[in-house]
């Protein structure tokens, strides 16, 4: 491994003020010189490989209360294998996933799914502060993800061939088994049955070849040597995730540069306690030599100072907790989506007409646009609707209190295509809305005006009359009485959204009927201006009336027969009673779909097509059987 | 449906049956339907092969049996997600040995749902086990020499935090 004794020389060299990596919490001193000697440290180790204080009168506590059990969680990964389908939702990593997913490399790239189209953004900006919508199964991208690792026979060539008719002694299995076994195992099981035997080993090896997909934790005390280690064993490796808990540096990036040189896709994100250091100049040139890198997602770039990102394949990028920016410049002629959300808390100075202006320029097939600062006024949405971007399918302008009627008159304007707008947190009113709905009736499939204080139910009923393709409504807090503490929510209040004052007294005791055949999510959390709701929406999965205070409960109607989830935690008990009353009661009995005659006794009997057979008939059965309606409240 | 008195207006679809032949001579009968998971059986049910008992070398009978109760298992149409979950926990809460068994076959016959409910459950098993007990627990014997053992240990060392 003699690169890795360069490569991690040097790091440790540029990072002096840093403390030495950490080694495995082994007992042994010895193993720990060796360790350290093997990472390259040209003095004798003179600093603890365990908690990087000098040696000398020291016992170290770090390695016993690190030790390994059996199964709590190891340096390099959690040992729970989450299932790799839950790969799109960020919380998905957060809650433990180190995962490898193993798609065989001797595949042609013919057999690799397909490039997807960018579908929509999987998790929205203000998702803390819209409580219970997810969009987690609106996201196409996880559907694809999940056909992903839909597990492909290997093709073996000839080499393959003596491997597999091997010796099968070790448990029994032929090693064309123990690789379908261990290709399901998490990475820190996987390098733990290395040391088994052999030929186990030779096979974990060849898992860790095939994998494509990482997701890893970098838990705080690993370091560059950890990732470098595993990053080095997957050679093939196309998509790389890692959910940070140490802090992350260029460092990594050069690392990642290294290891991986058909890497297509980065993700890194980073715990509350992990600073990101990454500057622009860094990521710019990390970007422009990664040839084949088609989507970078990081967290907390706060730290970037300006950034010139230049790069011909990059079609998805996301950046979030950006702050200050000098400039921002993004030369991507293919880029696709782009996601930008500055920090909340009110010091960020970036010059966002500027940035627009030239994101307009210089990636003119842009489709999805997503944008989240308190900053954004109507000049910045001036200087996106005169750029060219004829191929805009979403938008989502969020938190800009200066958006106005007048911005929407222009969105209007301009991008006639519309499949998503996201207009939360703006000042946009119902005229606002009756715009929305000339200009496209025809594509708007999600329509979210979360925190929009101007509006009003009326409006809300307007639009969703008027726009007949939606399937997605949300409205949280947009029709209540913002004089009411209790309803602006703590993270509202953190993310710097002020309680604005809500001028216009007629926005309480209102009602709302909706009556749509498309819907299928519909958000009304914190709504409290509302006293009554009717809803006839046949295709409805999910409700969300979170700290919905003032509904009366005989003014609400619930007619969906799809509910799948009802989120309600904060409403009253009897609220939460009568809504599951009414869901409960929407079992509506399915038609008959089998012809059925008419007998002379005028009894009636049903009569089986007879070209179905008997586990046809039984589908039917199955349609009818829905499953109950969860009432979520906490 | 139709009431007891008349008669049905559809024959009950006749259910096509194929006998497989086991490496130690039973045979055993298995609906089409079921066998039709199994990407060997299919093959060999498309080609016309399957007139005869279709024998199968690899198998044994007593997992030969336990294989056509699975295939038929999920050949049924009326079974929702859950119970068959459960029932497949059971299925594979057995002896680990019988579980290789069941990957051996599963591979051998080409049945993806079985291979991957008997790999997942070995894997199961594995996790959260040092080597040594991993070794025990499938009777391997340890074939590195003490240096090889050491120098693996080494590089991934880290993995044991």
């Amino acid at each position: 491994m003699d690169w890795e004794r360069d490569y991690i020389g040097a790091a440790t060299k540029a990072s002096s003020a840093a403390p030495p990596p950490c080694t495995a919490a082994s007992s042994s001193s010895d193993d720990n010189d060796d360790a350290a000697a093997k990472r390259g440290k040209k003095r004798g180790s003179y600093n603890c490989g365990h908690c990087g204080l000098p040696k000398k009168g020291h016992s170290c506590h770090v390695g016993s209360s690190h030790s390994p059990a059996p199964d709590s969680s190891s340096a390099a990964a959690t040992s729970s294998t989450l299932p790799v389908s839950a790969a799109a939702a960020s919380s998905a990593l957060a809650a433990s996933a180190s995962t490898v997913t193993v798609m065989p490399s001797a595949l042609s790239s013919a057999a690799r799914p397909p490039q997807s189209p960018p579908p929509l953004l999987p998790h929205h900006p203000i998702s803390h502060l819209r409580c219970a919508l997810s969009f987690d199964d609106l996201d196409v991208r996880a559907d694809e993800e999940e056909e992903d690792i839909d597990e492909v026979e290997p093709d073996l060539d000839e080499r393959d061939r003596d491997f597999v008719d091997g010796d099968a002694d070790a448990g029994g299995l032929p090693a064309r088994c123990l690789w379908e076994v261990l290709r399901r195992l998490p990475p820190a099981e996987l390098l733990a049955v290395a040391r088994v035997y052999k030929g186990w080993r030779e096979t974990s090896r060849r898992v860790w070849w095939a994998a494509e997909d990482l997701k890893l934790r970098v838990p705080s005390r690993a370091q560059l040597y950890f990732v470098g280690s595993v990053l080095n064993k997957c050679p093939e490796l196309v998509r790389l995730s890692l959910w940070m808990e140490s802090d992350v540096d260029a460092t990594m990036l050069a690392c990642i540069a290294f290891s991986c040189p058909n890497l297509e896709s980065v993700e890194i994100s980073t715990s509350s306690n992990a600073v990101n250091r990454i500057t622009g100049d860094e990521l710019g040139r990390f970007v422009a030599d990664k040839r084949c890198l088609t989507c970078l997602k990081m967290e907390g770039c706060s730290n970037l100072g300006g950034l010139v990102l230049s790069s011909s394949s990059l079609s998805t990028l996301w950046l979030s907790d950006l702050n200050s920016l000098s400039k921002m410049v993004f030369n991507c002629p293919n880029l696709r989506e782009i996601s930008l959300e500055f920090s909340r808390n009110g010091n960020d100075c970036t010059d966002l007409i500027a940035t627009v202006d030239g994101l307009g320029r210089s990636c003119p097939i842009l489709q999805n646009i997503h944008i989240a600062s308190v900053r954004l006024s109507h000049a910045v949405v001036l200087a996106l609707t005169a750029s060219n971007l004829r191929g805009l399918r979403m938008l989502s302008l969020v938190l800009g209190s200066e958006i106005t009627d007048a911005s929407v008159a222009a969105i209007a304007s301009s991008f006639s295509d519309l499949e998503l707008l996201d207009l939360s947190g703006s000042s946009i009113s119902d005229s606002g809305i009756g715009m929305i709905c000339n200009v496209f009736p025809e594509t708007l499939l999600r329509l979210l005006l979360a925190l929009c204080p101007n509006i009003s139910s009326s409006g809300i009923q307007f639009a969703i009359a008027q726009l007949p393709l939606l399937e997605l409504v949300e409205c949280g807090m947009t029709v209540c009485d913002s004089n009411d503490e209790s309803l602006i929510s703590d993270e509202a209040i953190n993310h710097g959204m002020e309680k604005r004052p809500n001028s216009n007294l007629h926005l309480i005791h209102q009602k709302l009927i909706i009556k749509h055949s498309k819907l299928k999510k519909l958000s009304l959390w914190g709504c409290s201006g509302l006293d009554a709701l009717y809803l006839n929406c046949p295709e409805l999965n999910d409700l969300n009336l979170n700290a919905y205070k003032n509904l009366l409960t005989d003014r609400l109607l619930i007619q969906c027969p799809s509910l799948e989830n009802v989120y309600a935690s904060g409403c009253q008990e009897l609220l939460i009673e009568v809504i599951q009353n009414q869901v409960n009661n929407n079992s509506f009995p399915m038609e008959n779909h089998l012809p059925f005659k008419r007998l002379a006794d005028g009894s009636k009997r049903v009569r089986v097509p007879h070209f179905l057979c008997q586990q046809q008939f039984d589908v039917y059965k199955k349609q009818r059987r829905r499953p109950p309606c969860n009432v979520l409240a906490e | 449906m139709s009431s007891s008195s008349s008669s049905s207006s559809s024959p009950p679809c006749p259910k096509k049956m194929i006998t497989l032949k086991s490496s130690d001579g039973e045979t055993f009968e298995i609906e089409e339907i079921a066998a039709l998971q199994s990407k060997t059986l299919e093959n060999m049910i498309d080609e016309n092969c399957a007139s005869t008992p279709i024998p199968l070398p690899n198998v044994k009978g007593k997992i030969l049996a336990k294989v056509v109760e699975f295939c038929t298992k999920h050949a049924e149409a009326g079974a929702d997600a859950e119970t068959l979950r459960a029932w497949d926990a059971e299925f594979v809460g057995v002896e680990h040995a019988i579980v290789f068994d069941y990957i051996l076959a599963a591979n051998f016959l080409e049945i993806p749902t079985l291979l991957d409910l008997a790999c997942e459950s070995v894997a199961e098993m594995i996790k959260g086990k040092t080597p040594d007990e991993i070794r025990k627990f499938f009777n391997i014997n340890n074939a590195f020499s003490p240096e090889e053992e050491e120098d693996v240990r080494r590089q991934n060392q880290w993995a044991f935090e």
